[in-house]
C-alpha cells in the first residue's frame, strides 16, 4: 500500500502515464494498466481500483472519450480513446515534465563552484 | 430519497434511471477488469479460488471507487443535458431567425402590427395605471381619506368642505382617525429682495399643524409647525417646498431662521419640506400654519380641505357611519354654526372618501378604462391579423410539418419549433413596443387635459415594462400553439398535399371567423369615436355666455398690509383699468373675482327683499363675486338694463347685475331690475338689481349655465361684502393684435403703478375655453385613433383573407372561367364573399355597439349612446372598406388564364 504523500504524487503521474499509454490508441483499462505495469516494471504500486476513478475524471474533463466496444475474445469492455482536447493536454504536461526534469538534472549536476 | 427501482414514476422520470444506468455500466466495466485478472492469475497457475481472491485484493475497496466512479458519471450525464438542452434552444432560435429573415414581408407586417398594438396598449396602460391604479405617493396612502359634506339641498351635486368648529369637533369625537387635518390653497405674493430677485407670485397652502403628521411629510431642513403655530397669536413661520427652495432660494441652508416678506409681512423661515413632499396634485411652494382657534365661535364656512388618516383596520364606510350620528347631533355641539332647519333644508352629512377616489373622480377613472379597453380591442384585432398571418404559414408548412412528424419529430418537438419562432417574433415585437409606447405617451401627455389628476407621476416604469412583456410573451404563446390546435400535423396532409391544396372548409371557416370578429370589434371602436366626435360637435356649438375671442386673462394679488381697505384696493384697480384702456388694441378692460371656466365652483346664500315661497329655492347657493365696471364689456357678456360704471361704483350706488337664470327663478314672470340683493343675511340694506346679464357657462360649456350675482367693488354702507378683493382675474379685450402679445405692456403699466405686484396666470381666454373642452377632446381624439387603427387593421384581415382565398381558389377560378364564367361573374363573387363577411361584423357589432356605449355615459355630450349617426356611418365606413380591401384580390381574380390555372396544379 502507498502513503498518502505517493497517492498525491501519484495521482498527477498516473493521469499523465493514462494519456500517454491511450496516445497510442484506444485502450479498456486492463489493457492501460498492463501497459503501466510493463513500462514501470511493476515498481508503480497503486490499487488497480484507483485507475477507474482516474479514468472517469479524464473522461469528465474532455480528454479522454469512452465507448462500448468489444475485445478480441469478443467479450464487451469499455474502451477510452484520447480526444484532440486529450491530446493538446498530454502536449502540454510532456513539456512541462521534460523542463521540470531538465531543470532538476541541471540542479543536481551543479558543482558549486561559481 | 426512497425509490423503489418498479414504480411508475421512476420510468417517468429519468434521473434515478440514468442513476441505476451509471451504476450498471460502472459494475460492468468492474466485472470485465476482475474477470480479466481472475483468467491471466489462472493461466499463470492459481487456483481459480486463489485467482479470485488475489484479483480482488488486487482491485483494492471496490465500494469506494465504484461510488467514486459513478458520482463523476452522474456529474457528466446532468453536464450534457444541459448543453443539449443550451443545444436546442440555440439551433430553435438560430432556425426562427432563418425562418423569419427569410420571409421579410411576413415578419415586417406581423413585427409592426403587433408593435402597435402592444405599444398602444402599453401607452395607455401606464396612463391607467400611474393615474388610476397606483397608490399615492404616501406613508399609508390606503388609509388617506378625504371628508366633505354632501348637501344636496343646496345643488344635487354639491359637496362643502369643512369648517374649522367642524373639524375640532370631529377631531375630539371620533375615534376612527389616526390624525387629521384641514388646508387651503391662496396664492401670495413674495416680495423682491432688492437684490436681483423680483417679486413673485407664490401658491400657498395654509395648514393646520397635523396634515403634516397625516400625509407623512417630513422636514429636510429646520423643523414645520406644531399645533401652537395654528392658533391666530402666534405670527408663525413658514416652511419651504423643496423645489421651491431650490429655485428660489439656490438651496442655501442659511435660508432656515431668515425673515423673508411675503405679501409685505416678515415672516421667518421654519425649515424645507423634503424632495417631492407635497399636497396630492397642487404644486405647492411655501406652507404656513392655518389660524384657527378651537376656543373661537364656530362659523358655518365650509372652506377648508380636510384630509384624514384612519386608524388600520378601518374603512372608510366605517368612518362614514361613525360620523353620521356625530354630524346630526351638529346643531347641539356647536349652535352658532348649525340649526336644525339649516341642517334639513341642505341635507347636510359628512361623506368619508379614499383620498384616491377622490382625487382621481369617477369621470376620468371610467375615461381611462374606456381608453384602456380601446386599445385591448386594437390589440385583439392585430392579433387576429396576425393569427391569420400564422395560419397561412402553417397552411404552407403543412408537408414539411407532416413530414417531419412521420419521420418521428414528437408533437412536443414540433411546438416548440414554432413556438420557437413565435417567441421570437413577439419579443422583438415587445421591444419595439416599448419605443411606440414611449413615444405615444410623450404625444398623449402633450394632449392630455391639464386637469388630469396625478399628470406628474406618469412614466413608462417596471410595471409598464412587465406589461409589455406579458403581452409580448401571451402574443407568442397564442401564436406558437396555434399549429397544436390547427389539425395540420396529421399524415393526412401527405396525402392530400400533392392535390391543389383546397384549403379544407373549416380551416376557411376559422379565418372568415377572425375577420368578422375584426370587424364587429372595429366597429365598437368606430361607433364610440363617432359619439365622442359628435359629442365634441355639440361641446363647440354651445354658446359660453361670452366671446372668448381677443380676450387675455391674467391674476393679481395685492399684498394684504398696504391694500387692507375698500377703498385702496379700488383706487388700485381703477388705476390699472385705465391705464390698461389707453394701450393701443386694447377695446375694454374689466376685472372679476370669478372667471368663468378657471375651475372655480364656490357659491353662498343669496337673501333678496322679496323673499320667495320656496324654502328650496331660499337655500339656493349661488356664484358670486365682485366686479369692475368694465368687466361685461371686456368679457362680451351681454347686460340688458344699466352696468354701473366707475362714478357709480366709487359712489357706493350699490347698484348691482344679476344673471337672467336668476332673475328667472327669483322674479319669474316679472322684471327684476330695480329688486333688492344681498349676500350676507336678509336684514337690509339691499343692494338693487340694476342690470340682467346674459347666462354665462361658467363651470364648463357641458354644465347648465351658471346663477350668478356680479357685485360692484365697494360695499354699500351698512351692508357686508367679505372683504376686500384683494385677488382678481383681469380680462382685455383687444382688438387687431395677438392678445397675449400685450403682456410686456401690461407688466410695464401694473410695474409703474405698483412694482411689488407680480402679474400671474396670463392666458388667452381662448385658451381657457378649449381646455374646458379638453377631457371631451383628449377622449375623442384617442378613440379615434383607435378606431382608425381599427379600421385599417380590419382592412388589411380582410384584404389578406380575399387574397389568399383569391390565391388558393386559383384552379376553381380557372375551371369556372373555362366552362364559361364571365370575368365579371368571377369578381362579383369575390366582392360578394369580402362584404358577406364585413356584413355580419358590422350586425354583430352594432348589437354589441348599443349594448356597449352606454358605459360612456358621462362622457357624452348631447348624444345619445346608441345615437343611428354614429353607428349607421360605423357601419357604412367599415362596409367600404370591406369593398375597396376586395377590389385588388377581385381583379387579380378576373386575370386568371383558365389554360395555365388547369395546367398549374
Amino acid at each position: 500500500m502507498p502513503t498518502s504523500e505517493d497517492l498525491d504524487l501519484l495521482r498527477g503521474t498516473l493521469d499523465l502515464l493514462v494519456l500517454r499509454t491511450l496516445s497510442w490508441g484506444p485502450a479498456h483499462g486492463l489493457a492501460v494498466l498492463r501497459w503501466i505495469e510493463r513500462v514501470t516494471e511493476n515498481r508503480l504500486q497503486i490499487e488497480e481500483g484507483a485507475l477507474y476513478p482516474a479514468l472517469h475524471r479524464l473522461e469528465e474533463k474532455g480528454w479522454l472519450a469512452a465507448d462500448w466496444g468489444f475485445t478480441e475474445q469478443n467479450r464487451k469492455a469499455k474502451f477510452y480513446r484520447l480526444t484532440a482536447r486529450g491530446r493538446r493536454q498530454l502536449t502540454a504536461e510532456l513539456s512541462k515534465w521534460s523542463r521540470y526534469t531538465h531543470a532538476v538534472g541541471l540542479l543536481l549536476a551543479a558543482d558549486g563552484s561559481r | 430519497m426512497s425509490t423503489d427501482p418498479d414504480t411508475p414514476l421512476r420510468r417517468v422520470f429519468r434521473l434515478p434511471a440514468a442513476r441505476s444506468r451509471v451504476r450498471d455500466s460502472v459494475d460492468a466495466e468492474f466485472r470485465f477488469h476482475l474477470e480479466g485478472r481472475v483468467d491471466e492469475l489462472i493461466a499463470q497457475g492459481l487456483s481459480p479460488r486463489e485467482a479470485e481472491r488475489e484479483a480482488w485484493r488486487r482491485f483494492g475497496d471496490l465500494d469506494d471507487y465504484r461510488r467514486q466512479a459513478c458520482s463523476i458519471d452522474e456529474h457528466i450525464i446532468r453536464e450534457q443535458r444541459r448543453m443539449d438542452l443550451f443545444d436546442t434552444l440555440v439551433r430553435e432560435s438560430r432556425q426562427a431567425l432563418r425562418s423569419l429573415s427569410r420571409n421579410p414581408g411576413f415578419t415586417l407586417i406581423a413585427l409592426l402590427t403587433l408593435a402597435i398594438g402592444i405599444g398602444a396598449t402599453a401607452a395607455i396602460f401606464t396612463l391607467l395605471d400611474a393615474v388610476v391604479l397606483e397608490p399615492l405617493p404616501y406613508a399609508h396612502a390606503d388609509r388617506l381619506v378625504t371628508l366633505t359634506s354632501p348637501v344636496p339641498g343646496v345643488k344635487p351635486d354639491a359637496r362643502w368642505n369643512l369648517a374649522t368648529g367642524e373639524f375640532f369637533y370631529f377631531r375630539k369625537n371620533s375615534r376612527s382617525f389616526d390624525a387629521l387635518g384641514l388646508w387651503i390653497a391662496t396664492p401670495v405674493t413674495v416680495m423682491g429682495d432688492g437684490r436681483g430677485q423680483h417679486a413673485e407670485r407664490a401658491m400657498t397652502a395654509l395648514v393646520s399643524a397635523s396634515l403634516f403628521d397625516v400625509l407623512g411629510l417630513h422636514p429636510a431642513l429646520g423643523h414645520l409647525f406644531t399645533a401652537a403655530d395654528n392658533v391666530p397669536r402666534d405670527p408663525g413661520g413658514v416652511v419651504l417646498a423643496h423645489d421651491y427652495w431650490v429655485r428660489r432660494f439656490g438651496s442655501d441652508p442659511s435660508v432656515v431662521g431668515r425673515s423673508i416678506d411675503i405679501g409685505g409681512a416678515q415672516v421667518t423661515v421654519a425649515g424645507v419640506l423634503s424632495s417631492g413632499a407635497g399636497l396630492p396634485d397642487l404644486h405647492i411652494d411655501l406652507w404656513a400654519p392655518l389660524h384657527m382657534d378651537p376656543a373661537e365661535e364656530a362659523h358655518n364656512q365650509h372652506t377648508y380641505h380636510a384630509i384624514g388618516r384612519l386608524k388600520p383596520g378601518v374603512t372608510a364606510q366605517r368612518a362614514q357611519a361613525e360620523l353620521a350620528p356625530l354630524t346630526a347631533r351638529l346643531p347641539e355641539a356647536l349652535p352658532s354654526a348649525y340649526s336644525a332647519s339649516f341642517m334639513k333644508g341642505t341635507g347636510f352629512s359628512t361623506a368619508v372618501t379614499p383620498l384616491r377616489d377622490a382625487l382621481v373622480g369617477e369621470p376620468v377613472a371610467r375615461a381611462l378604462w374606456i381608453l384602456f379597453s380601446s386599445v385591448a380591442l386594437v390589440l385583439l384585432i392585430a392579433v387576429a391579423n396576425v393569427a391569420n398571418l400564422f395560419l397561412v404559414r402553417i397552411d404552407a408548412h403543412r408537408r414539411e410539418m407532416a413530414v417531419r412528424g412521420a419521420l418521428g419529430a414528437s408533437r412536443l418537438h414540433l411546438a416548440l419549433h414554432s413556438l420557437a419562432e413565435s417567441m421570437l417574433l413577439c419579443s422583438l415585437a415587445g421591444l419595439c413596443a416599448v419605443g411606440v409606447a414611449y413615444a405615444m405617451l410623450g404625444a398623449m401627455l402633450r394632449l392630455a387635459p391639464h386637469d388630469l389628476p396625478r399628470l406628474a407621476e406618469i412614466h413608462i416604469g417596471w410595471p409598464s415594462i412587465l406589461f409589455t412583456a406579458a403581452l409580448s410573451l401571451g402574443a407568442g404563446a397564442v401564436f406558437g400553439l396555434l399549429p397544436l390546435a390547427h389539425s395540420s400535423m396529421d399524415v393526412g396532409a401527405l396525402r392530400d398535399g400533392s392535390r391543389g391544396m383546397t384549403p379544407s372548409r373549416h380551416r376557411r371557416a376559422v379565418r372568415s371567423a377572425l375577420v368578422t370578429a375584426q370587424v364587429s370589434l372595429a366597429l365598437v371602436l368606430l361607433a364610440a369615436a363617432g359619439l365622442m366626435l359628435r359629442s365634441f360637435q355639440r361641446l363647440r356649438e354651445v354658446q359660453p355666455g361670452f366671446d372668448p375671442r381677443g380676450v387675455v386673462t391674467m391674476s393679481v394679488a395685492l399684498p394684504y398690509n398696504r391694500y387692507d381697505k375698500y377703498e385702496s384696493v379700488n383706487a388700485f384697480y381703477e388705476q390699472l383699468a385705465a391705464q390698461l384702456r389707453s394701450l393701443p388694441g386694447v377695446t375694454a378692460v374689466g376685472m372679476t373675482q370669478v372667471l368663468p371656466l378657471d375651475g372655480h365652483d364656490g357659491c353662498s346664500s343669496v337673501f333678496t327683499d322679496t323673499p320667495p315661497t320656496s324654502s328650496s329655492e331660499r337655500a339656493a347657493c349661488v356664484p358670486e363675486g365682485q366686479v369692475t365696471p368694465g368687466y361685461f364689456e371686456a368679457m362680451g357678456i351681454p347686460v340688458q338694463g344699466h352696468i354701473p360704471d366707475w362714478l357709480e361704483n366709487d359712489a357706493r350706488t350699490g347698484g348691482v347685475v344679476v344673471s337672467r337664470a336668476l332673475a328667472q327663478r327669483f322674479w319669474p314672470g316679472e322684471s327684476a331690475i330695480g329688486k333688492g340683493i344681498k349676500g350676507n343675511g336678509g336684514q337690509p340694506p339691499f343692494y338693487h338689481i340694476v342690470g340682467i346679464a346674459g347666462d354665462v357657462r361658467a363651470e364648463g360649456l357641458d354644465r347648465p349655465a351658471v346663477e350668478m350675482v356680479y357685485f360692484p367693488m365697494l360695499p354699500i354702507p351698512g351692508a357686508f361684502l367679505w372683504s376686500p378683493p384683494n385677488q382678481m382675474t383681469i380680462a382685455v379685450r383687444t382688438r387687431g393684435v395677438e392678445p397675449t402679445s400685450l403682456t410686456p405692456a401690461i407688466r410695464a403699466r401694473l410695474a409703474e403703478i405698483d412694482p411689488q405686484i407680480p402679474l400671474a396666470d396670463v392666458e388667452a381666454m381662448e385658451v381657457l375655453v378649449s381646455r374646458s373642452m379638453a377631457r371631451t377632446s383628449f377622449t375623442m381624439l384617442l378613440l379615434g385613433i383607435a378606431g382608425a387603427m381599427a379600421l385599417l387593421l380590419s382592412a388589411v384581415g380582410i384584404y389578406g383573407v380575399i387574397s389568399y382565398l383569391v390565391g388558393q381558389r386559383h384552379t376553381e377560378i380557372g375551371i369556372r372561367m373555362a366552362l364559361g364564367a364571365r370575368v365579371s361573374q368571377v369578381s362579383a363573387q369575390i366582392v360578394k364573399e369580402s362584404l358577406r363577411m364585413a356584413a355580419l361584423g358590422v350586425l354583430v357589432g352594432v348589437f354589441a355597439a348599443v349594448a356597449l356605449m352606454r358605459v360612456l355615459g358621462s362622457l357624452l355630450f348631447a348624444v345619445s349612446p346608441t345615437d343611428p349617426v354614429s353607428l349607421g356611418s360605423a357601419a357604412a365606413l367599415l362596409l367600404a372598406i370591406a369593398l375597396a380591401a376586395s377590389y385588388a384580390p377581385a381583379r387579380r381574380a378576373a386575370r386568371v388564364d383558365p389554360a395555365q390555372a388547369l395546367r398549374s396544379d
